[in-house]
């Protein structure tokens, strides 16, 4: 009785610590930052503006440094090698990182992420490699789109292997608008999900509940008749 | 290796044991940082964690096919409870994507191999349930200290300490391996 009270107590005070933060337990597949969303979808709860992010790249003898160029939140990251620039004349390079403050979704494609524009004040001549982020709300994308305009057209740029969970990686060879997201006429890619989904978890647990009554009531019972006999049996002993 | 372990002082063996599997967690954290080795990282982690647990007798890890529907029910309980504060805040809800499911479940057997298995029973040997739960507990939650924000360990500790819980209430590593599965497969 004093375990079965303990393990209660150990559970609740599980529930009570996981509800302070979200999403609870979890063994870090995910990122455990929320994302922050320019337009934030339905179940996304509270939420934060996307911020902007700038650098200042050195050229040295007409050759841009190395370098990475990323938003405040850290949810798009551009990664420039030694060179990347057309730095003629230049001592420096500023690039910006601006989250888009609208969401328009073009035909075609689902966005998963907000839109990044990402300028730079002199031309890109060799291809960079672009990281961006996405939320655990959402299917995971199929491609990263590029856009010379926000109005389009919108061109995929394919994603390289996954490197971290819950980011894409696409090789940029210009400068302009960045998103991800998949062909809206297919299915969310990444299907069969495991898990996840705001109304799948609920249903999970419910049927876990469930099925923890229903089984373990006459498993009870029977361990209930198991002890009786054991101890009748003790008894005609 | 674990031969040898099983040859010596509970208090070494709990020391090298703990010092082991904080080792492969804190490197599977670091390696999986690093582009396209996520995957590789959680399995190999998983593995590595496991193998710990290698020549320890299945009935001192709490192993075992003795009541087994118990054993099952109890896993699947954990996993409720578990997954309960996430399942209640719909706004929380990610979607692990499919690729890497083989990786959650490698990891979560090899984490309760080591902590509820292995680290448990050295601890247990050592000083008995209290210094068992308590500090496969302490290890748990500083092997995840790389891989969470500080306002989460809170959460993780007191998942510890539940599936510690449980393996001492129930002499059992069955559920916790089947709730922790479960809680990761969703999360």
């Amino acid at each position: 009785m004093r375990r079965l009270a303990l393990l209660a107590a150990a559970a609740t005070t599980y529930v009570l610590a996981a509800w302070m933060v979200a999403p609870g337990f979890y063994d870090g597949f995910g990122p455990p930052q929320p994302y922050n969303w320019t337009c934030p979808p339905a179940q996304a709860g509270a939420n934060t503006k996307p911020g902007p992010g700038h650098v200042d790249i050195k050229v040295v003898g007409g050759i841009s440094d190395a370098a990475s160029a990323y938003d405040r939140d850290g949810q798009i990251v551009i990664g420039f090698l030694p060179g990347a620039f057309d730095a003629t004349g230049k001592t420096v390079v500023s690039v910006d990182v601006t989250p888009l403050p609208t969401c328009p979704q073009p035909p075609g494609i689902q966005f998963v992420t907000n839109i990044y524009q990402i300028t730079a004040s002199a031309p890109l001549v060799k291809s960079s490699d672009l990281v961006l982020r996405y939320s655990t709300l959402e299917p995971a994308p199929s491609d990263i789109y590029f856009a010379s305009d926000p109005a389009g057209p919108w061109k995929g740029l394919g994603i390289a292997q996954q490197s971290q969970p819950f980011t894409v990686v696409a090789s940029a060879k210009q400068l302009g608008y960045f998103a991800a997201g998949y062909p809206s006429a297919s299915p969310p890619p990444g299907t069969p999900t495991v898990g996840g989904g705001s109304q799948t978890l609920p249903i999970i647990v419910a049927v876990l509940i469930v099925l923890v009554v229903l089984a373990g009531i006459p498993l009870a019972i029977l361990r209930r008749r198991q002890s009786r006999g054991d101890v009748e049996e003790d008894g005609d002993v | 290796m674990n031969l040898v372990l099983q040859r010596t002082h509970p208090a070494v063996r709990a020391t090298l044991v703990g010092a082991y599997v904080l080792c492969v967690e804190w490197a599977r954290v670091s390696i999986q940082a690093q582009p396209g080795l996520a995957i590789a990282a959680l399995v190999i982690g998983g593995v590595a964690l496991g193998a710990v647990a290698l020549g320890t007798p299945a009935d001192r890890l709490g192993l075992g096919t003795s009541r087994i529907a118990f054993r099952l029910l109890g896993g699947l309980a954990l996993g409720a409870v578990l997954l309960l504060p996430a399942a209640a805040r719909s706004s929380a809800v990610p979607i692990l994507p499919a690729g890497l499911a083989v990786a959650a479940i490698a990891v979560s057997i090899g984490e309760e191999l080591a902590f509820r298995g292995a680290l448990y029973a050295a601890l247990d040997e050592l000083g008995g349930a209290p210094l068992a739960i308590g500090g496969s507990t302490v290890v748990w939650t500083a092997a995840h200290a790389l891989s969470h924000p500080p306002a989460f360990l809170g959460a993780v500790a007191a998942a510890g300490l539940l599936l510690a819980l449980w393996r001492w209430a129930c002499r059992d590593l069955v559920a916790p391996i089947i709730g922790h599965v479960i809680a990761d497969l969703a999360l």
